[in-house]
């Protein structure tokens, strides 16, 4: 299983631990990780898509024609970097005529795209190529005590129709990845809203999340986990900006999932990088070790 | 009174995807679930699609139009019984938004950032010493020249 490994822009610069700790667990459960040059932002799926359409899709059109020279299906740990270039694929296949106006765009710097391979979120990858069998494998430190609650969010999984990738009005995908390292995931009310991101009125913003971690806190979730650097933002940094408001204060660490999945597999807290983080459970830490 | 545009929705249903909106019936079922209808009751995804579709859409091409408090979350494509995808439409007007020069402070500056450098974020020396100390290798620069040759 080779991949073109997409890092986007959000990841490698503001959140690296990320990308190391794929860098060593993936491999464990048979992932090649190829990196290739030339990729750009994908570009993110929100603000530049809003400043022009055609100009997000010939952008996102060049990074899939890099790829396709490579031989190569993408894997991306980001849900925006996915949403877009999944998206932008569905597009040039679904409208020839966008097709043809890209690629007369890319043909001024000698590239096409024509429509060979697929860009694939990390959780996709982890379910429908490796397998839970094969993650279980490479489980040396089953997280067992540990009670998860996950955060979909939403570029992963909608628009369904185009991404494919599970039912958004009742995912599984998440748990199907997170049970092989033997944490419980928790159910919680609040478990399919969105991080809102994208969201430019501030007050609304602290309103969704404070829900949302409201609900986490009762449902007595050990961490949230997530697989979108943006949903990540939101919770960790966010957490704090919203605690400042606030008479009481949340303390949910966020984990990516491939940290999760490093941790079961013998990795220690520090070395997946979760001390890294803006909010920090010295409770975690200790189920942890 | 308020400008009637006859012909605004002409321009929307130009739009890829977003060319479905003369579908709507107003039944509302993209509200229901809209989590900034819930918190905003001014945010109504039925009423931004019927505004277009009668050519009342000009309160909503502002630089604080109220379309921007959408967390573009799809739940409306998702739970459309016509396949209207109230979001393309809102994600459209934001493009004639952004095409008048009238995109919010923070939004526009993102877009800058790509535009300048090929990346949302700025790479800088401290980023990349955090990646090196990771053992990760340094960021290159992307090919600008490729993507200023695309746009
Ligand atoms: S759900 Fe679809 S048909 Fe119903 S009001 Fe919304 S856009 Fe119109
Ligand atoms: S995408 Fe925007 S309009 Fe549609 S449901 Fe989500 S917040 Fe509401």
């Amino acid at each position: 299983m080779k991949y073109a490994f997409f890092l986007g822009c959000v990841i490698p610069t503001k959140y690296p631990q990320f990308e190391a700790v794929a860098r060593k667990s993936l491999p464990k459960v048979g992932v090649e990780l190829v990196d290739v040059e030339g990729f750009s932002c994908c570009p993110e799926p929100w603000n530049f898509k809003s400043y022009n359409i055609m100009a997000w899709l010939t952008i996102a059109a060049r990074n899939l024609a890099i790829a396709e020279e490579a031989g190569l299906d993408i894997l991306t740990l980001c849900s925006g970097c996915f949403a877009t270039l999944a998206e932008a694929h569905h597009i040039l296949e679904d409208k020839p005529e966008l097709k043809d106006e890209v690629n007369k765009r890319l043909s001024k710097i000698g590239k096409k795209y024509n429509g060979t391979i697929s860009a694939k979120h990390v959780v996709q990858v982890l379910r429908d190529d490796v397998g839970a069998e094969q993650i279980k494998k490479s489980v040396t430190h089953p997280l067992e005590k540990i009670r998860v609650g996950v955060h979909y969010g939403c570029h992963v999984l909608k628009p369904s129709e185009t991404l494919r990738v599970d039912d958004p009005a009742d995912p599984r995908i998440l748990e199907t990845i997170i049970k092989p390292l033997g944490a419980e995931v928790i159910p919680y009310a609040e478990r399919l809203s969105c991080c809102t991101g994208a969201c430019q009125d501030e007050e609304m913003v602290f309103k969704f999340r404070y829900n949302k971690l409201q609900s986490l806190e009762e449902a007595q979730v050990d961490c949230i986990t997530l697989v979108c650097p943006a949903c990540f933002e939101a919770f960790d940094l966010g957490q704090v900006m919203l605690n400042r408001k606030l008479e009481k204060k949340f303390n949910i660490p966020t984990l990516y999932y491939v940290q999760l999945l490093g941790l079961a597999q013998g990795l220690k807290g520090e070395e997946v990088g979760i001390t890294r983080h803006k909010v920090r459970s010295p409770a975690l830490l200790e189920k942890l070790n | 009174m308020p400008k009637i545009d006859l012909d605004f929705k002409k321009k929307l249903t130009r739009v890829e995807y977003a060319d479905f909106l003369t579908y709507c019936y107003q039944c509302g079922a993209c509200v229901g679930d809209c989590p900034s209808a819930k918190l905003s009751p001014a945010f109504n995804p039925r009423e931004i699609v019927l505004r277009v579709l009668l050519g009342l859409a000009e309160p909503l091409l502002k630089k604080d139009s109220i379309i921007w408090q959408c967390t573009t979350c799809y739940t409306c494509q998702e739970v459309c019984p016509q396949g209207v995808r109230p979001i393309e439409v809102i994600t459209a007007l934001k493009n004639i938004i952004s095409a008048q020069g009238m995109l919010p402070d923070s939004i526009s500056a993102s877009v800058g950032i790509i535009k300048d450098t090929g990346r949302v974020v700025l790479v800088s020396d401290v980023i990349n010493k955090r990646r090196t100390e990771q053992g990760l290798t340094e960021l290159k620069p992307v090919p600008m020249d490729e993507l200023k040759k695309i746009l």
